[in-house]
């Protein structure tokens, strides 16, 4: 058991301050919209020209092959540099589809879309849930037929964050007629300007439309962009899904110290409605210490869990803990400042950099839903931590 | 870096463990009588030298660190050991000379003396000589063979208790600063770990035998979240923990702050999870026989020493850590 850091990631943070420092953008992040999309690859182009770009994939791949823990460093330095809030448009690509053509695609699909995803050229979305069926996903219907070197698609996806500006889709579908839950699945690229694909935005309680429902009318899409197998796209989605659930909060999880810290330099300015300073409420200021060891714990999961994948090269069981957590966390931190900001609380008009404490009260339901809800999460933990009789 | 028992830590528990399991089986707590450390336990205790692990070498200590220290008492608490296995612990880091050599080998015990307005509790080793007295500015290692100490009932069948309106004014060893406050603390908190993780064991092994409605109980979702939230306390309280005890072990500026935080998550986590474990058991979970009860009643002593909410919050509020 130790908490040395090797004088290579001390190396490693000193540089990775030394560059975010001048280079972080200075203009808040547009709050919606083509604007915000183009504030992302901008950001995303400016950390790859810089040689920045890829933190988690390996080195082959164009990524810097950090370990897990360099990882942690980069996130950190990110929260500290107050750099864009990193679950942004490229967040898909380069936290997920990125990582599963890694593992699993073709070297014509790698050579195809990596660099386009590094250099923020190409955006990505996910299109798995559906209208019916999110937590249950294997009970998808949008159908595929495979028809010569062509599959046409029908039906529809829903919760698709940023389809809208996305480049290309993780599409999972079913290719086998008469299949039913995990088989006869395909995961498949889709070109999101194909002809018979149609976005339609859902407007969300955030007053965005970030998510959409997604409409595929016979949309045809070549063979060679399956990954994985025709009928055996379950086995791909477990990939996709393991990495999102690895470290795909990771950027939260150590935010989450210097937001607790920012809430009680907070507290220690606003006047509650008696005229006491917030700190000086003896029932907050307990409520945001508690959550700074919170905040602690989690960051001090987050290096027992990746210290250990370092290791053995396989994220451990414990990634549903931590989205519990975090999400949990998330939302008691944007409750107390809400009780505390008083009236201020409630004013919104969209927009995270005008209203970041409102902002984030809201997300953090699309937090504890998306990726899979917190019921879910502790059923995970039961049946593979606790190993526990099936519910289901 | 690296967050998790490893090479020889691990050793360490299973030495612990195997031990402690043949001497200190939490089956002892339902006989009749005092369940603190007798003098017989305590000497075998001391035999294998492991009250004075983090002690150095040339004290006749182990030479080891705040992460064996941790190991140990977690070990303890996963058996609701003693009090007194703590407080003996602490002594050994504050008597001097021969004194420090009966500590270490067992041969007198020591309660643990803890200031309650103008009175003091003495907790554990009803029989002793000793008591300590540990507070952030230091730890003073008293006689108290003269004390007229009334015996009062205890809530936890681990912990006798006894109070008293004085305090000896002579000394029999005492140190300046915070040092054996922080072991204390690290193994209190070490040791409320162990009886939430203790407390998750038992809850999930029953939940994969008790059938109602034709069905295991783990299959039932509220038993199954109570069980993933439970586990969720002892996970992030143990990784607290062995940050703050890693912490100590290097002499990090900050590692004050994480024991606080570790101190803070162990106490909540443990009385969850006691709680939860008894009402998850339904009736069985309430009778005397059962361990469940004792699980709780002894977390209510170990939060209660060594670091409360009010005093570790206050503290953590204004404090901010290093890399
Ligand atoms: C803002 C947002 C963005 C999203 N982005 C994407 C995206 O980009 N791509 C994508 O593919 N999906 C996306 N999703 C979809 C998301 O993964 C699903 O919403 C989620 O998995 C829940 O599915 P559902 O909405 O169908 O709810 P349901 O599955 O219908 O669940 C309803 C309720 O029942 C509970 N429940 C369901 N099953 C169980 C069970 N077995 N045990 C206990 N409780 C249960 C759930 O926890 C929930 O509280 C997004 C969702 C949101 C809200």
């Amino acid at each position: 058991m130790d908490l040395t850091y090797s004088d290579a990631d001390r190396a490693f943070r000193e540089k990775a301050r030394g560059w975010l420092s001048t280079n972080v953008p200075t203009t808040p992040r547009p709050a919606h919209g083509a604007a915000a999309a183009q504030f992302d690859r901008d950001w995303q182009r400016k950390q790859y020209e810089h040689g920045w770009a890829g933190v988690a994939w390996p080195k082959d791949f164009g990524g810097l092959g950090l370990s897990g823990l360099q990882q942690v460093i980069w996130y950190e330095e990110l929260a500290r540099a107050r750099a864009p809030h990193y679950i942004n448009t490229t967040y898909i690509a380069l936290m997920h589809a990125g990582p599963t053509l890694i593992a699993r695609g073709t070297d014509e699909q790698k050579a195809f879309h990596l660099p386009k995803i590094l250099s923020g050229e190409a955006l990505w979305c996910q299109g798995f849930s559906e209208p019916n069926a999110g937590s249950d996903l294997a009970s998808l219907k949008t159908r595929g037929v495979v028809d010569g070197d062509a599959i046409a698609v029908t039906g529809s996806k829903m919760w698709t964050t940023d389809a809208v500006y996305a480049d290309y889709q993780e599409l999972l579908i079913r290719t086998d007629p008469g299949s039913e839950r995990h088989k006869g699945l395909t995961w498949l690229i889709a070109d999101m300007k194909t002809p018979g694909i149609e976005v339609k935005p859902i407007r969300t309680m955030l007053m965005d439309e970030h998510v959409n429902l997604v409409f595929y009318d016979e949309a045809r899409f070549p063979v060679s962009n399956v990954v994985g197998q025709i009928n055996k796209g379950w086995s791909t989605a477990l990939s996709t899904l393991s990495f999102e659930r690895g470290l795909g909060f990771i950027g939260d999880q150590l935010d989450l110290y210097e937001r607790v810290c920012r809430a009680i330099d907070l507290a220690g300015k606003v006047r509650l409605e008696n005229g006491q300073r917030a700190i000086e409420d003896a029932g907050i200021a307990q409520k945001l210490a508690g959550l700074k060891a919170d905040a602690l714990a989690i960051r001090a999961m987050t290096l027992a869990h990746i210290t250990e994948s370092d290791r053995t090269g396989e994220p451990g069981p414990k990634g549903s803990l931590m989205k519990l957590t975090v999400t949990a966390t998330h939302k008691a931190l944007s409750e107390t400042v809400g009780d505390m900001l008083g009236w201020d609380f409630l004013e919104f008009d969209g927009d995270r950099a005008s209203h970041p404490w409102t902002y984030d009260y809201l997300w953090s339901w699309v937090f504890s839903i998306s990726g899979g809800t917190s019921e879910i999460q502790r059923e995970i933990t039961a049946d593979r931590l606790l190993d526990l009789p099936r519910a289901r | 870096m690296f967050l998790a028992p490893d090479g020889d830590e691990i050793e360490i528990i299973d030495a612990a463990a195997g031990f402690l399991a043949d001497v200190m089986p939490i089956s002892r707590l339902h006989e009749s009588g005092s369940a603190d450390m007798n003098g017989t336990l305590r000497r075998q205790m001391g035999e294998m030298g492991w009250f004075a692990l983090a002690l150095e070498e040339n004290k006749g200590g182990s030479g080891l660190t705040a992460v064996e220290h941790a190991l140990f008492f977690r070990e303890i608490g996963r058996l609701c050991g003693s009090l007194d296995v703590l407080s003996q612990a602490l002594a050994v880091h504050v008597a001097d000379g021969d004194l420090r050599a009966r500590l270490i080998s067992g041969d007198v015990g020591v309660a643990l003396a803890v200031r309650d307005g103008g009175e003091f509790r003495l907790l554990g080793a009803p029989g002793a000589a000793l008591a300590l007295e540990v507070n952030e500015t230091g730890a003073w290692l008293r006689d108290v063979s003269a004390l007229a100490a009334e015996t009062r009932s205890s809530l936890d069948p681990a912990t006798s208790m006894r109070v008293s309106t004085a305090m000896p004014d002579a000394v029999l060893g005492q140190v300046d600063g915070p040092e054996v406050m922080q072991l204390a603390r690290l193994g209190s908190a070490a040791m409320l770990i162990g009886l939430a993780e203790a407390a998750l064991d038992l809850i999930v092994d029953y939940a994969k035998v008790r059938e109602t409605f034709g069905r295991k109980i783990g299959a039932y979702q509220a038993v199954r979240h109570a069980c993933a939230d439970m586990a969720l306390r002892a996970e992030a309280a143990r990784c607290q923990l062995w940050f703050s005890a890693a912490a100590i072990k290097e002499g990090r500026g900050d590692a004050a702050i994480h024991l606080d935080a570790a101190k803070h998550l162990a106490n909540q986590a443990a009385i969850a999870n006691a709680d939860a474990n008894i009402q998850l058991h339904g009736g069985i979970g309430v009778t005397d026989e059962h361990d469940a009860h004792l699980l709780l009643k002894h977390a209510w002593f170990l939060a209660k020493v060594f670091g409360t909410k009010r005093a570790l919050l206050g503290r953590l509020l204004d404090a901010r850590v290093e890399d």
